[in-house]
This record gives C-alpha cells, structure tokens and sequence, in this order.
C-alpha cells in the first residue's frame, strides 16, 4: 500500500510540474487544471496554517480555553482552572480578529477599520525604528569611508581597487539619495547628480537581474532534478 | 495533420517516454552518466547550434519563443548527466559564514532560522544541509526555528538526510540535547522582537509538542544573549533584512545568512556594514559554501546546470540585442 | 604541590577575613587530603544592576582564580550560584574557565539577590565571597540609543510639522514624476480597445506601506476608469487588500457619480500562497487579454513572471515597487516604472493628501540629513588618513558613535 502510494505521489508531483510546464507552449487545459489545483490546495494549506498556529496554537491554547474553563467554573461553581501560562492579554486580538469580520454586517462594517488601524500602527511604529537604526543610521556610518587608505607621503600605496571602490560606494550613495530627494525638480546641477544617481541605479539592477536569472535557474533545476531523477530514475 | 492532434501525439509521446523510463527505474536501470568526452560534445553542439541561430538572426530570421525555452530546458538537463567538475573559488561573504561557525567552541549554542519553503529549496537546502553537517561536525549544539510555516519541515528533511550519514550517525547525536526543532511560529517580525525577550514566550512547546522546559539544550536559553551564533536561510519577506533589524541592531547577535540570489542584492549592504557575518547568495553561494566545507554535493552538482544555462542565456540577450538592432534599422529604413 | 596548597591557603584566609559576609568554603578536611586539586577562589566579585533594562537583569564580574590559566590550569570552571531574599543559594550557571562575567536574566523588580562565584577543580569547590545585597531597577528610557531617537524625532518631528502646513493650506513643492502621465494614457487606451484593466496590488497585507500607496494610486485610477467606463479586475492575494480594494474603488465610482456601474466582483481574492496567486492571475491574463496592467505594491519573485506575461500579451504596462530586487524586470517589462520611493512620491502626487505630502517631505529633510553626513564624513575621513589629521579622526570617531546603533 506504501508503495503504492509513493508511486501515486511521484507520478502525481511529475504530472502536475509538467502541467505548469506546457504553460510555456500555450494556455491549455493540462495548465489549467494544474493552476486550479494549485491555487485551489495553497488557499487549504494557509487556512489551515492560520488556524492552526493563530487560532488554535496561540489564542485558544493562551487564553480561549482557559477562559472557557474559567466561565464553565463560575456557573457550576467548580474549581477555577490552573492560570499557569495563559496570557490574557491574548482576547485583545481574539476582540480585534473578531472586528474584522463585522465587515459583513454593513451596518457596525466601519468597526472592522480599528483592527486595520491596529495593524498598520503597530507595524508603522516596530518599522520606524528599524528602518532608521539598520537602514540609515548603520548605512551612513558605513558610507563614511575615506578615498584615500593611506597617508600622503609616508608610502601612497592604496591599490585603484580601494580608490574606486570608496569612490563607487560615495557617489553611488549619495547621487541616488539625490535622485530620491522629491523637493526640489532635477534641473541643473542638481539634475545632473540625479541622473548620475539613475546611472548608478541601473547598474545595481543590471547587477540585480543576474542575480535573479540565477534564482530562475535554481528553481528549473530543482524541478528537473525532480523529473530526470526521483521520478524517472534517470540521473543520480 | 492538425495541430490538435500533432499536441495529442506530443503529449503520448512525453507519457509513453516516462513510462518506459520509469518502469526502467522500478526494474533497476542504472541512472546515465555522460562520459568526459560525450560532455564536451555536447557542449560544443549547444554552443554551435547558438552561433548558427545568431546567423540566421543576422539574416532576418528571427526564432519564436518556444526555441529559447526549449534551449534554457536543454541547458540545465544536460549538465545533469554530466561528470565535468568545475572549479570555483570561495568568497569572502561565504568564508565569512564557515570562519563564523568554525571558530565557535564545541558545545556552543547555535539558532538556525529557517524562513523559506519547498519552492526556493533548490537554492537553499544544499545551504542548510552544509550547514548543519559543520555544525554536528564541530560538536556544536543547534536550535531550529521558522517564521515561515514550512520552514521547519524543510529543516527536518536537512536533519534527517545528514542524521543517516556514517560521521554524523556514530556520534549518536540525542534530540532535545545535540539538536531542537522548535518549529513555526506566526507572527512574523514580531517573533523575532518577543524573541528578544524571551524565547519561551513565543515556542511555549517544540515541533512535536514536548514543552519548552522539558528539553534540556534550551532550558537555560532565554533569549538571543544565550546564543553563540545565529543563521538565517531565507526567500523573502520575513527574512534576512528583519533579523538583521532586529537580532542583529537590537539584540546585538551575531548573524551569518543563506538568502536565494533574487534576494542577495537587497543583503549585500548589510554585509559591507558588518551587520552580517557572512552571506550565502543563492545558488553558487551554497556551493562555495560546500567548497569551503570540503563536502561537494547538491549545490556543486547544480552549479554546472547553472553555469551552462548562463552561457545560453548571455548568447540569447546577445542574440535579441542583435535582433533589436536589427529590427530598428529596419523600420529606420522604412521611416 | 605543598607549596601551591600554601599559597591557595593564604589566598583564602586573606578573603575570607576580608568580607563581610564569610563565603562558605569547601575546605572542611581538604587541607590533610593532598589527593585532592585546591585552587584559589575569583577575586573582586561585584554585582551591578543592568542598566536601561526592565529590571531583569544583573551583571557579575569577577577576577579569575589565580589557577585558572590557559596552560596547565587547575579551573575546571565556575559555578555562579544566587541567593534570593536570604534563602537558600541556588546553582544558576555552570561556565567554562576563563569566563569573567556573567548576566543573570531572570531577576524580579522585588526581590534581593546576593551571589557567590565558585571556582572548580576535579575535586574541589572554592567559593568567593558573596556579593552585597542588590535589587535591579526599571529604566524607561534607553540613553544607549539617544542618538537613533534624536534623529527619529528629527525625521518624525518634520513630517509632523509638513502635514500641519499642508492641512493649513501651505502648498508643498513636489518635483514631477516621470511615468504619472502616461496613466490616463494608458486607460484610454484600454477604453478605446474595448479591452479591460488590470490592478495587481502585490502579494503584501495592508500593513505594508507599498500597498497602501498602490491603493491610493488605484483609487485615482478608478476615478478616470469610471469616467470612461472602462472595466478593472483586480485579483489579490490578501483577504483584507480585497476588502480596501473594493472600497477604494467603490468609493471612486460613487465620487465620479456612478455608483451603480460597480461591482465587487470587480475585486477578487485568490490565495495567499505566492506562486499560487502567480499562476492565477498569469491565467486571468492570458485569457482577459487585458490592455493595460498595474503592477503597484509590494512584489518579490513574481514580479517577472506577472511583467512578462503582460508584456507577451502586448498590455501597456505601468509598475512600481519599492522591493530593489524586483525593480529591474519591472524596468526590462513594463513600459513605465515607479522606482521605488517614487511610488510614494506618486502616491502623494496624486492624491494631494497633506498626509501623504508631509511624510514625503519628512522623509526628504531624513535624506538631506543623510547626504550632509555623507559628504562630510567622507572629507573628514580623507582628509584625516590622506593627511594624517588627528582632528580630523576625532571627527570621524564622532560621527561613527553617533550613527552607531551598536
């Protein structure tokens, strides 16, 4: 049966690769069905994922279920249960979640942007702090880099690779924040850094691109690797 | 014939191909392995066909789409079959991570956050599976965790697979004290924020559902400052430049990372600031990192499909700048 | 040997006498037991409450035991054990030779803790003096960090102040920002085709700022699309962008004064799962045809996929992303491009928003910040390895510290 199974697997993995495969020869039914069963699987997958680990694994095992017991104690007048790891604090988002689907009454819908609110403040406000320390702050001070690496007349020894590499990472920073900078119009010498800043921009994408025909690859190869060798046998 | 039915007989075709190979594999067929000289010839037949392709570009006629994908395919299956070796020199973002993780003491405590999933494992698995063999190498204790849901799952296929090798096996390594899953947990930046705090606080139980106290290797662990040294594989958002945020410039860890290359470029700044150890760029990244490990496996094997799909693809935009240029004499012409 | 235990003997008796409190020592029938390996205790034991904690941590330091050498050492390691509120000393930490401090994270607000270091051998303990009585405190502010909220406050202050003038009326300059032109362009265009839009948001929640700026960037091209009366699809890969989008879009039909031409199933959800979504909408494409796409959010890997499928089926396209990664396929498939902050810059553009406006300008104060740092970093930095300066270290040193989050 096990067997049998692993077979159904293989073959089941295989037809469905080949299936988002034939996309690259035209849209046909074999792709669709595979993209209709993908998206169909990964919209399972991740509604199970959140119920599980949100719901269940953080709210209900935090604080839904004690509470419950907690509720069941005080109307029969039995024991009140054991508070040992239960963090209610967790019921604010239990409250907030549950904001959120009053969307589907038009009437209290207005209530469900508090949730929205929550989240994007929260978010805002972690964000704000670690954009500036790790994305300015430490970038800055990085940038700060001499030109030069070694004292004039004591040995000018610094290789051109050290000279270009300091000037790169200067003009590079600074003509693109230029760029970035939406005060004042890109006219005159100003314009002339900015458009030295898309220069250095495109090179970083160039740069970007090949990185990711690399990634493409990867994934193509994965895939193959999967037919020519797990499934067909056919390679090591 | 029409086209329908030329697309059937294709599609008979590649299904009558699979099964006899795969009825091959069941009965034992030995897998295929180009000898040196077959794939050397087959390299020079790839190569020879591109430069006949860029005379016909020269003469006007272009080739469509489907030849380019049928080329690309070519390009990385072949190499599959292939015995050539390629050389490759280590990095100094890549040693950065090895000279991290091999000049902790035995015994140290290392994070390994495994934040991707199954569709960039090509890139990333050969990383994680290299790592985690230094590690249990060099008697080090590891600790694993994801923000990506399957995260996990792909950390316990890496652990199973260098768990079975001979090394590995005789040290007879004890889960709950040589090496913990703690798995998934939601959340996502915001794990790594709690975790600052408190490690329990977020992984109240490990993978299987053995409480956080009951396992001895993180009992005493409360928080980053209880880690030696943390790794961080990752495909995307939450990843990489999130623990470099917040592990890193607020709890002050020291990180080392595996990132697929789509991803790298948005790194690299983090590892000329000295915020990173050391940085895996996808996939020529895992296999300098297999390299410098001495231990040349998927990643190396890979490297080669890799390697000659580049050359394809350069000789394409070659070919489609040919092309462009070619097209806009034209309509200059007819302008 | 003997004369070693001499000496270890000496050591001792000279701390015990000089505490306060006697350290409980081990030495009970040792000092006759030559089989056993006496080593001498750590020295200067100090307690110190962390600082900028929550009151949860206090810091250990000690002199290692005169046995504790790399070569030939005696130190085993140390036992650091705790005593709380007078009670019983509890083991809690086993560490190796050499180390010389140690934090103990699990400390409480009401509590007194006193400690003692214990210096191992094979077969013997020996303890240091304890530590004077101590209880940690609650810092509210992290002086560690000024500078990061100096510079928070400065950038926050700025667009705080840019969206008071906004709201006041005040008209803030924003330069012009190539590519916004050809969106009425681009939906005329799919109106004379007869064709429809479509809105791609990117695979982001709304609590991503991307998002949120190509949503304020659909609602002014809903406006134009119900002006037209053009069709738009937008497929999302977030139950809550679906939601927005749906709002934002009716709220622009009802603003152009045709709420009844909208639809929710203009806007519709597919799954959260990436390449899922990818081959979803890749579908929708193929099949719609549409003849102008928008690729306005946060994208990652699909980002290629999505612009070139658009590109294969002729649709003008117009993205924008702030995910440097995914800039470049957009710049090689998409007709026009919103490189990254011009997508807020568009946004803010568009919408006129004195919020939108004043954090644009906030930011740009950030960034003049930035660039007079950099340039004067780097002249300091030259100047002082070119010419040797030694102020001109100091400087550099100064401005190090000050971006410094470490």
């Amino acid at each position: 049966m096990e067997a049998a199974f692993e077979h159904f697997r293989l073959w089941l993995a295989a037809f469905l690769t080949l299936g988002i495969f034939s996309f690259l020869y035209k849209d046909n039914p074999w792709y669709k069905l595979s993209e209709a069963i993908f998206v169909g699987i990964s919209a399972g997958y991740w509604f199970v994922v959140l119920f599980w680990d949100n719901f269940f694994g953080k709210f209900w095992v935090g604080a839904g279920d004690y509470t419950m017991q907690w509720l069941a104690s005080v109307f029969t007048g039995g024991e009140s249960p054991s508070a040992e790891g239960v963090d209610l604090m967790l019921w604010i988002g239990a409250i907030l979640g549950f904001l959120m689907l009053l969307r589907l009454i038009p009437k209290i819908g207005w209530l469900s942007r508090w949730p929205l609110a929550f989240i994007v403040g929260a978010t805002a406000g972690l964000w704000l702090i670690n954009y500036i320390a790790s994305n300015v702050m430490v970038q800055v001070q990085a940038t700060m880099v001499p030109l030069f690496s070694t004292v004039f007349g004591a040995g000018f020894d610094a290789g051109s690779g050290v000279i270009i590499g300091g000037l790169v990472i200067f003009l590079g920073t600074f003509s693109g924040l230029v760029y970035f900078f939406f005060s004042k119009a890109h006219t005159g010498a100003f314009g002339t850094t900015a458009r030295v800043g898309v220069f250095f921009l495109m090179i970083t994408f160039g740069a970007s691109f090949g990185y990711t025909v690399m990634s493409r690859m990867s994934l193509l190869i994965g895939r193959i690797d999967y037919l020519l060798g797990d499934w067909l046998g056919m390679i090591k | 014939m029409t086209t329908k039915a030329k697309e059937l007989i294709a599609v008979a075709a590649i299904l009558i191909f699979s099964l006899i190979f795969y009825l091959g594999k069941t009965f034992g067929w030995e897998p295929t392995e180009f000898s040196t000289a077959v794939s050397l010839l087959v390299v020079i037949l790839l190569l020879a066909s591109l430069l006949w392709i860029l005379v016909l570009t020269l003469q006007g006629k272009l080739i469509g789409r489907r030849v380019v994908f049928l080329y690309v395919g070519i390009a990385v299956a072949m190499p599959l079959f292939m015995k050539l070796s390629q050389e490759m020199p280590v990095s100094p973002a890549v040693q950065g991570v090895y000279d991290a993780v091999t000049e902790l003491e035995p015994g140290s405590k290392v994070l390994i956050a495994c934040d991707y999933d199954p569709p960039t494992a090509p890139e990333l698995q050969p990383m994680a599976e290299t790592f985690i063999r230094i590690c249990f190498q060099r008697d080090l204790k590891i600790i694993i965790m994801g923000i990506w849901p399957q995260g996990p799952q792909q950390a316990n296929l890496a652990l199973e697979k260098i768990l079975a090798e001979p090394d590995i096996a005789a040290k007879n390594l004890q889960y709950g004290i040589d090496y913990v899953n703690l798995g998934f947990q939601a959340g996502n930046e915001f794990v790594i924020q709690r975790m600052g705090g408190s490690f329990k606080s977020m992984f109240r139980t490990d993978y299987g559902g053995i409480p956080y106290d009951e396992l001895p290797l993180v009992r005493n662990v409360k928080n980053f400052s209880n880690i030696d040294y943390c790794f961080n594989l990752s495909s995307g958002f939450p990843g990489t430049v999130e623990w470099v945020q917040i592990a890193v410039d607020r709890y002050d860890v020291e990180l080392g990372a595996g990132n697929t290359a789509v991803q790298a470029p948005t790194v690299y700044p983090y590892l000329s600031s000295g915020q990173l150890t050391g940085l895996l760029g996808g996939m020529s990244g895992a296999a300098e990192f297999e390299r410098a490990a001495d231990a040349r496996v998927k990643g190396t094997k890979y490297m080669l499909s890799q390697s000659v799909s580049h050359i394809v693809v350069i000789a394409f935009v070659l070919i489609g700048n040919v092309a462009f240029i070619m097209s806009g004499r034209k309509s200059a012409l007819k302008g | 040997m003997k004369f070693q235990i001499f000496v270890t003997l000496l050591a001792l008796s000279l701390s015990v006498s000089a505490q306060d409190t006697p350290a409980d020592t081990n030495l009970i029938d040792t000092a006759s037991d030559t089989s056993l390996v006496i080593v001498a205790p750590v020295t200067s034991l100090i307690a110190i409450d962390h600082n900028y904690d929550k009151g949860e941590i206090i810091d250990l330091r000690w002199v290692p035991s005169i046995d504790d050498q790399l070569l030939d050492g005696k130190v085993l390691g140390y036992n650091v054990y705790r005593i709380v509120n007078n009670g019983e000393p509890d083991l809690i930490a086993e560490l190796p030779p050499s180390t010389t401090s140690f934090q103990d994270q699990d400390c409480h607000l009401d509590s007194v803790y006193s400690y003692y270091v214990a210096a191992l051998s094979e077969s013997f303990e020996a303890n240091s003096n304890r530590t004077a009585p101590i209880s940690t405190e609650r810092e509210w502010l992290n002086f560690d960090r000024k500078w990061l909220f100096l510079i928070a406050l400065i950038v926050g202050g700025s667009v705080i102040l840019f969206i008071t003038a906004a709201r006041r009326g005040t008209k803030l300059f924003v330069r012009k920002i190539a590519g916004l032109e050809a969106v009425d362009d681009a939906v005329g265009r799919a109106t004379e085709m007869g064709r429809p839009i479509l809105f791609i948001p990117g695979i982001r929640d709304m609590d991503d700022v991307q998002t949120l700026a190509g949503l304020t960037i659909l609602g002014r091209i809903s406006r134009v699309i119900a002006d037209y009366d053009t069709r738009i699809f937008m497929p999302t890969s977030r139950s809550l962008v679906m939601t927005a989008g749906r709002e934002t879009i009716k709220a622009a039909y009802t603003a152009a004064g045709r709420p009844d031409k909208y639809s929710d199933d203009m806007v519709t959800y597919y799954t959260d799962e990436q390449f899922g979504y990818v081959a979803a909408v890749d579908g929708v494409m193929v099949r719609e045809k549409p003849a102008t796409v928008f690729l306005l959010g946060a994208f990652f890997a699909e980002s290629l996929i999505l612009a070139e499928t658009g590109n294969y089926i002729g649709a003008i396209q117009i993205a924008g992303t702030a995910r440097p990664a995914q800039l470049p396929f957009f710049i090689a498939a998409c007709d026009f491009t919103l490189i990254g902050e011009e997508l807020f810059a568009a946004s803010a553009y568009l919408s006129g928003e004195p919020m939108q406006l004043g954090s644009l300008k906030g930011q740009d104060v950030g960034k003049a910040i930035a660039m007079v740092v950099i340039v004067a970093g780097v002249i300091a930095a030259t100047i002082g390895e070119a010419w040797d300066v030694p102020f001109m270290h100091d400087v550099v040193g100064w401005l190090s510290g000050v971006f410094s989050t470490r």
